[in-house]
């Protein structure tokens, strides 16, 4: 009797003791959410692995992960408030404003005023501003990217360019593409990444000092002289630079086969581009073409590490690990894996993080040295927010496939944006 | 099915059968109700299981649909508001889903006729063949079986405009280039003829399962009575004992062709400018892009009751003229 009552008792005691010990070792335990697998998998790994090492005490688990931005949202969204909930997730910079407007997500605004190192670990207010609404501080930049001028060395050189001194400006990009479409053999000058979403767009707005909406954000603001400007370099895209109308994933393809001269989408695509083109092609990077050096901007693509946990207690922890994988450790790792620029001025300087890499990898340096020109990705306020974005698409494709002209496609654009916004 | 034999003795054995009650009056009568009365109850027990999932899987989710449809809902915004029947009168004003609808309806009014057609020849030449039979039906199957989303990237490939093996072999000859996917005017034809390409194999094998069921009688009949060509053997016996399965294949070919969204999603997104935005796309796009779920629920309300009307189209008034017995 006695012994199998110390038989029974026996487990029991072992489990009541291992339960103790991970309660002890164990603080708290982040649920983290995250898009893109195909991009970010192997980076979240690494950087769970990496916090979990300098913490003992937290165990970080994932949920499984979303296919897109968009999906990510919509989980976020409707998981809001119920148990399945993760402590953090990554939501696209273009999509912090529906969080911030749906009052979904933690404002991280006191957790940074209590934090006497924020600008020390390299978080500078302008870093922070790229996830900044209305004074709702929504999260960290964790990967950010800008726009960047692809091109082909080899087919630079064979239409008399020169690889070492590529364009600076929109004319010499037009004439050079003109050189390089004279190669016949299907090969075509230029292609710039219009589909998809306002983000090109807003490069070559931004380029000109403009600004989507007005400073309150009830009018549109674009349709002045430099929204005009914008839709008419397009315009000369296709009539000099006798860009195609192509599908965006054709653009890419084209332009990795070695069959587009010139090609302007983000840095962000470099690390897939750079794998797509393997050896078929000398692939070079510079720094956009300059429009208007003292007001020209650019946007700033990419997502943000979001607090979702409403605990109190679970919040410092969380907010520990959000610094920490937008951190100098997390920009190490996404860095060379994307192509994003560092989110954090600390990890581009410094040898122990990205300093070296930089060196040996020129190819990663156009988006760098264009880190001082990048502010928000604007994103449009109100229900029709995500709308606005597709609106400004489909008629920018009109004018690429010349079916209107700029000045028409800034009437109709003007008009359908102005409806969509709140009023 | 309630008065089945098999039914009532199996589970209900303490009951007589009919042929052991008293012979005739009010005590048969009763034990008639009776018997009916157990067997009605057995029946809904019966069905009990599949009536709770049809509930919990099809009819609450549908109400849900219709009950959203009629608000301005949005996700993760906690209020809404009733907007009735106005939710629908916006549709009627909405440019971009009218001009889904219409893309839609192009799009099936290209891959059906074209799919059902070839599909038919594809099958007669097969039975009319003696060799490589099953080599044929297998090749033209396998576009049905293979993974759309993974054909649509071969299809992305194939239809390049600058390397695309298509454009290609069009220079061969001496033909210009067509922007198949990125051309407004051309993209929709473009994504049809995907669509006409995969129907075409399982409308082969519907065709086949037909000809294979008509009588050989009755092509000998036929050729007594003076049907001696290939064509008139076909227009007298083959085309008119098709009738149901051509009924079956035009009705699948449609639903398909309406609910096309993988080769929109992978390949065009919609565009270029809306030129290939279609139900299910749009559909999506509102409801999970731009999280507008009221407006995409109205929508996909409609997209339901036109997908059922053409159903009832299909199976009320054609089913009278394609039977013969």
């Amino acid at each position: 009797m006695k012994t199998s009552l110390k038989r029974l008792l026996a487990p029991l005691a072992l489990l009541l003791a291992a339960g103790l010990s991970t309660f002890g070792a164990t603080a708290a335990e982040i649920t983290v959410h995250y898009p893109m697998p195909g991009f970010f998998k192997t980076v979240m790994d690494q950087i769970a692995a990496e916090y979990m090492r300098q913490h003992p005490d937290v165990k970080i688990t994932f949920t499984s992960p979303s296919p897109t931005y968009e999906d990510g949202l919509q989980l976020m969204l409707r998981q809001a408030g119920t148990a399945e909930m993760p402590d953090v997730s990554f939501i696209g910079l273009n999509r912090l404003r529906v969080l911030a407007e749906r009052n979904i997500g933690i404002d991280l605004t006191p957790f940074i005023k209590a934090d006497a190192k924020i600008a020390e670990e390299g978080f500078s207010d302008r870093l922070l501003a790229l996830a900044r609404f209305n004074g709702k501080q929504m999260g960290l930049a964790f990967a950010t990217s800008n726009p960047i001028f692809y091109y082909n060395a080899d087919l630079v050189k064979k239409a008399g360019g020169d690889p070492d001194h590529p364009p600076k400006t929109w004319d010499e990009v037009f004439a050079l593409a003109a050189k390089i479409n004279a190669l016949g053999d299907g090969v075509t000058g230029m292609a710039y990444r219009w589909q998809g979403d306002d983000w090109m767009f807003s490069a070559l707005l931004f380029g000109h000092g403009g600004t989507m909406l007005s400073a309150d954000e009830k009018k549109v603001a674009f349709d002045g002289p430099e929204g005009l400007a914008s839709l008419k370099l397009i315009d000369r895209m296709v009539k000099d630079g006798k860009m195609p109308a192509l599908t965006s994933d054709a653009t890419v393809q084209g332009f990795t086969a070695g069959k587009i001269g010139m090609f302007f989408w983000t840095t962000g695509a470099l690390r897939s581009i750079i794998n797509g083109t393997g050896s078929k092609f000398e692939l070079r990077t510079a720094p956009m073409p300059v429009i208007d050096a003292a007001k020209g901007r650019l946007p700033t693509g990419g997502n943000a590490a979001v607090m979702f946990t409403t605990d109190p207690a679970k919040q410092k922890a969380v907010y520990e690990f959000l610094k920490f994988a937008s951190g100098p450790f997390g920009a190490s790792v996404v860095v060379p894996g994307t192509g994003y620029v560092p989110n954090n001025d600390l990890a581009a300087k410094d040898d122990r993080y990205l300093g070296k890499f930089y060196q040996e990898n020129p190819l990663f340096r156009a988006g760098l040295n264009q880190m001082n020109l990048m502010i928000p990705w604007y994103s449009f306020p109100g229900n029709n927010g995500v709308k606005v974005t597709q609106t400004i698409v489909d008629n920018l494709a009109q004018l690429v496939e010349q079916k209107t002209t700029p000045e028409e496609t800034l009437k109709s654009m003007t008009a359908e944006v102005q409806k969509l916004l709140p009023r | 099915m309630l008065r089945d034999g098999p039914l009532r003795e199996d589970l209900m054995p303490e009951v007589l059968p009919p042929e052991d009650l008293p012979p005739r009056g009010a005590p048969r009568d009763a034990a008639r109700g009776e018997i009916d009365r157990h067997e009605a109850r057995a029946a809904w027990l019966l069905s009990l299981p599949t009536l709770v999932l049809m509930l919990l899987l099809l009819v609450l989710p549908c109400a849900a649909l219709v009950a959203l449809s009629l608000t301005d809902a949005e996700l993760g915004v906690p209020e809404m508001h009733f907007l009735g029947l106005d939710a629908y009168l916006n549709l009627l004003t909405d440019r971009d889903f009218i001009r889904s609808f219409r893309n839609t309806a192009v799009y099936v009014g290209l891959v059906t006729p074209a799919s059902v057609v070839l599909g038919l020849v594809l099958a007669l030449l097969i039975e009319a063949g003696t060799d490589l039979r099953a080599f044929f039906r297998s090749v033209f199957f396998l576009p049905v079986v293979a993974l759309t989303v993974a054909m649509a990237s071969v299809w992305q490939y194939l239809m390049h405009p600058s390397f695309g093996p298509i454009n290609l072999m069009l220079k061969l000859v001496g033909l210009p280039s067509v922007n198949w996917l990125g051309s407004s005017d051309i993209v929709l034809p473009a994504l049809a003829l995907i669509g006409i390409w995969q129907a075409v194999g399982f409308n082969m094998v519907l065709f086949l399962a037909g000809l294979a069921g008509i009588n050989r009688d009755l092509y000998a009949a036929a050729e007594m009575d003076g049907a001696r060509s290939a064509w008139s053997r076909f227009w007298t016996v083959t085309w008119p004992m098709l009738g149901p399965t051509t009924l079956f294949v035009v009705t699948i070919t449609v639903i398909n062709a309406v609910k096309v969204f993988e080769t929109v999603a992978t390949l065009t997104q919609g565009g270029p400018a809306k030129s290939s935005d279609v139900l299910l796309w749009t559909i999506y796009q509102e409801g999970f892009v731009y999280l507008h779920v009221g407006t995409a629920s109205a929508m996909a309300v409609v997209f339901i009751v036109v997908l059922m009307a053409l159903l009832l189209v299909q199976t009320r008034i054609l089913e009278r003229k394609v039977h013969y017995t």
